[in-house]
């Protein structure tokens, strides 16, 4: 016992290093399955109110290039208004609406915190279970898919960025339907790989990338435009991606409520379980 | 004594400010995104007294790294580099040291130190700082040249930002003497 007490006090130096190293990689393990330590989480209001202080003076900075982009969607939406379209095709007159059924829902949010040159980016949003934000839900911008809302608390939420190694989004080419895997290229914020696109599907450099109804995501959300085409292997494409979201500014979102997610998990947990 | 204390903690609140605000902001776009980081706040803990004691060294260490950590949401990832720098830089300290030791009023300035030695000890404990930092950022082996190259190429800025600060907190004390 003496022999201990002496051991301790002879090398307390490299024991106490030890036990700090110790706890502060169990936070980062911890972080990195997701499980956001209760430290940082309750820490995040505090943190997030300083960022959103400093996010209302930068927002004046982009005010133009916000403007611009808010002016270039008011005029796409215009164009793909009913409006625009002369009305040429009778049978779509008489397509009887009644049984539409609305199934996602919109929340706008600002971003006060956002980075594009780590590993694993994240984004934080101004919206949090005061406007209807919940885990899993899917964010995308006027100008394609931005990411998956991780952590939520009362006035902020977190977003894993697209621009994060464990993205991972079922993507198909528009005009053929095809559909692979959509994952960051881990270098550029930019580019992504589109994967699992068999070698014998027609591609060609332009085509559009659109999320299939297997994501998280809403069907024929815009992902990005196919830049280059090799080939890995006997039997795929490598093809390169170029995003449609410009990460590096990026300033208003909108948080995707599905309303019939709930319904949809449910059905597909009970079928897996029923199967076991 | 007690104006010490205040100076250190006063670096500490102006650093850490400046880490989140300004540097963290800093995103060069395209192929060289990620290579110009600079993670100054590590000045903080070079500029400890040199005679403090060990296991202060390493609390306040991890309260530096965990408080960087909260602002980048990534728990503790600096706060394990900070660590790392806090062990050994006791150790490299004495293998520098001047014959005589160090006196315990030397300031680890780049005027009290010299510039070479101020070089040589902010250069390896910085390197070894963003060393522990990316290894941890990625948690693989892959791509470790690239890994290297983002090493040296930040700890080169850092190393730049830190000797342009010594510099200019010099500047400002001739004109306020």
């Amino acid at each position: 016992m003496r022999n201990f007490i002496l051991i301790i006090r002879k090398y307390n130096f490299f024991i106490v290093f030890l036990l700090l190293q110790g706890l502060s990689v169990y936070l980062l393990v911890n972080n990195n399955t997701y499980q956001r330590e209760a430290v940082v989480s309750t820490s995040n209001e505090v943190v997030g109110e300083i960022y959103s202080a400093y996010s209302d003076v930068t927002d004046y900075l982009t005010l133009g290039i916000t403007n611009r982009l808010l002016a270039e969607e008011n005029a796409r939406l215009r164009r793909a208004d009913s409006t625009s379209f002369y009305d040429s095709d009778f049978k779509l007159m008489k397509v009887n609406d009644t049984i539409g059924f609305q199934q996602y829902e919109y929340i706008t949010s600002k971003v006060i915190n956002n980075s594009v040159t780590k590993v694993n980016n994240y984004i934080t949003l101004d919206a949090g279970y005061n406007k209807g934000v919940r885990k899993d839900m899917s964010v995308i911008s006027s100008n394609g898919v931005v990411g998956i809302v991780k952590d939520v608390s009362e006035h902020f939420c977190t977003v894993m960025s697209m621009l994060n190694s464990k993205t991972r989004i079922s993507t198909m080419i528009k005009k053929n339907g095809y559909f692979g895997s959509t994952i960051w290229s881990g270098s550029s914020p930019m580019m992504a790989n589109l994967l699992d696109i068999p070698s014998h599907a027609k591609v060609n450099i332009g085509d559009t990338i659109v999320t299939t109804s297997f994501s998280i995501y809403p069907k024929n959300i815009m992902v990005g435009r196919v830049a280059e085409i090799g080939t890995s292997g006997e039997s795929f494409k490598e093809i390169k991606v170029r995003l449609s979201t410009d990460f590096q500014n990026i300033s208003y979102v909108y948080i995707v409520r599905d309303i019939l997610k709930i319904e949809r998990d449910t059905l597909e947990a009970r079928t897996v379980a029923n199967d076991q | 004594m007690i104006s010490e204390l205040f100076a250190n903690f006063f670096r500490f609140i102006l650093l850490l400010f400046v880490q989140v605000l300004v540097l963290d902001q800093i995103e060069i776009s395209g192929p060289v995104n990620g290579y110009f980081n600079a993670y100054l706040y590590i000045l903080f803990l070079l500029m400890l007294p040199v005679n403090i004691n060990r296991l202060l060294l390493l609390l306040l260490c991890f309260i530096t790294g965990i408080s960087i950590d909260m602002f980048t949401g990534t728990a503790g990832m600096h706060a394990s580099a900070c660590l790392i720098l806090g062990l050994i830089r006791p150790g490299f300290l004495n293998l520098i040291a001047p014959r005589e030791g160090y006196e315990s009023t030397l300031r680890l300035t780049i005027q009290s130190m010299g510039g070479s030695t101020f070089l040589v000890y902010a250069g390896v404990l910085t390197f070894v700082h963003h060393l522990s930092l990316f290894i941890l950022e990625a948690f693989n082996f892959l791509n470790f040249f690239d890994l290297l190259l983002r090493v040296i190429t930040c700890s080169i800025f850092t190393m730049l930002l830190i000797v342009m600060s010594q510099v200019l907190s010099q500047r400002s004390k001739e004109v306020e003497g």
